[in-house]
């Protein structure tokens, strides 16, 4: 099955987006919930510029349901204005960006799309329980989680009362994963999930997207790092320097 | 109220700063104390000579709420952008301008509102006939709001710079001009004895219009901080 990835991988601006390894969009449809043929998230030409300089693009690339991929590039690559521009907090200067074969703009960007960024968006006055009661306010849940059970779920079972601003670092990025499986998104973009976190926090990141991914979602991680904890080899897209 | 419909979003934005008001209450005290102290200038500056004060007290009382108004006004949006809830609540599924007014009405109740409660206080101490000091209080309950949405849609558009609490007020206290004419005006007719619902009705139009109006413009306003 074409992973709906485009053939014009070498872009004019020499920039190579490169397929590597298999993804989970090669798996039979028959293997994959919620799957249809249109990609989940479609990118063309997508081009973002900051005071007529260029931020990154034009990139090209797609992610089919059940689908991770890897962003990567170093410091000051791109890498979180590509995620702010998927999640409809700015605008791109070029190109098209599609969500289930429909052009995307950011009223059907909202609720549809998760954004962890560096900035978790927590109350550090509140307590994580009662963060995530206004996430569920706000974005509805998916069925049968609570913002309780999340919270187990994620290891922070002792912690629902504490205020956050008396957490630690890791505690509070458990905290906002907990909001990922709370809030009813097909896809997560995470800006550098894995800051922070222990060994144990890394694995529990690396499950929860495989489990999204199994459910049918799909997420773009980003990472500045050489190694990337993320489990199997995703696809990946390489911002330029 | 089902959890991600508007109604549950707009309670849940309310709640959520109202509770954080309340966590940090000594906050909340602080322009009540301003206001407490600087009405108490004004008799120390002017001497005690009560026909004087009490021709004053409605335009003391009236500026006096407008400028502790103005010390709580920078904190409306700035901590939400500070530590991204504000990117949730725009990446919410929920209509973006009346989530602010949710968040301007949880700062009119926590700060504007015990501002009213102590106006009278302020007034009598300043020698203001009773039942001016009626008029004044109505006058307060529909100019605060005013001051409110007009002072959100400011702050909205400073929020993006640093250090906009000076820029703020040098932006924000023109646009109070007419506000506070109108409110003086109910006042100093009610104590002339004269007709004073007019001034009132006007105050009343204008809010109906900014009611509107203002939560749009943070929008716009907020959306454009969040792309810087």
């Amino acid at each position: 099955m074409d992973t709906g990835f485009p053939s014009r991988d070498l872009q004019p601006h020499g920039q190579v987006i490169q397929p590597l390894g298999q993804s989970c969009a090669l798996l039979p449809d028959s293997m994959m919930p919620n799957t249809t043929n249109t990609a989940l998230l479609e990118a063309r030409g997508l081009t973002f510029l900051r005071q007529d300089e260029r931020v990154f693009g034009p990139l090209d690339f797609s992610l089919a349901h059940g689908e991770v991929m890897l962003v990567e590039g170093d410091n000051g690559s791109g890498k979180t204005t590509l995620l702010r521009v998927l999640a409809g907090l700015l605008r791109a200067d070029e190109g098209n960006l599609y969500l289930d074969g429909e052009p995307l703009d950011r009223d059907r960007a909202r609720g549809r799309m998760l954004f962890m960024a560096h900035h978790l968006g927590l109350k550090a006055d509140l307590s994580p329980l009662e963060n995530l009661r206004i996430a569920s306010g706000l974005y509805g849940c998916r069925p049968r989680t609570t913002p309780a059970n999340v919270l187990q779920k994620v290891g922070l079972q002792g912690y629902e009362d504490e205020p956050v601003r008396q957490l630690s670092a890791g505690q509070k990025k458990r905290a906002a994963l907990a909001r990922m499986l709370l809030i009813p998104a097909q896809m997560w973009l995470l800006d550098e999930p894995f800051a922070n976190l222990d060994r144990e926090g890394i694995a529990l990141v690396n499950g929860l997207i495989e489990e999204h991914a199994e459910a049918g979602g799909a997420a773009l991680v980003t990472s500045h790092g050489a190694v990337t904890f993320l489990h199997g080899t995703p696809r990946r897209i390489r911002m330029p320097a | 109220m089902k959890p991600g419909s508007v109604s549950a979003a707009a309670a849940a934005v309310l709640r959520r700063d109202l509770v954080l008001a309340w966590r940090s209450r000594g906050d909340m005290a602080m322009p009540v104390l301003y206001a407490l102290i600087v009405a108490t200038l004004f008799p120390f500056a002017l001497g005690p000579d009560s026909a004087l004060l009490a021709r004053i007290a409605g335009g003391v009382v009236l500026v006096t709420v407008l400028l502790s108004m103005l010390l709580a006004l920078d904190a409306l949006f700035r901590p939400d952008l500070e530590d991204g809830s504000l990117e949730q609540l725009m990446l919410a599924p929920q209509p973006l301008a009346l989530m602010l007014s949710m968040k301007i009405l949880a700062h009119w109740l926590t700060t504007a509102l015990p501002l009213i409660v102590i106006a009278p206080l302020l007034a009598s101490m300043l020698h203001l006939p009773g039942h001016a000091i009626a008029v004044l209080v109505l006058a307060l309950v529909v100019a605060t709001p005013l001051l409110s949405l007009l002072g959100s849609v400011l702050v909205a558009l400073t929020a993006g710079t640093r250090r906009s609490g000076m820029l703020l007020a040098l932006m924000l206290l023109p646009l109070c001009v007419p506000v506070v004419i109108f409110a003086a005006g109910a006042v100093s007719a009610a104590q002339a004895n004269l007709p004073w619902v007019a001034p009132i009705a006007w105050l009343g139009a204008a809010l109906a219009l900014i009611l509107v109006l203002a939560p749009l413009a943070c929008a716009a306003a907020l959306r454009i901080a969040v792309d810087a």
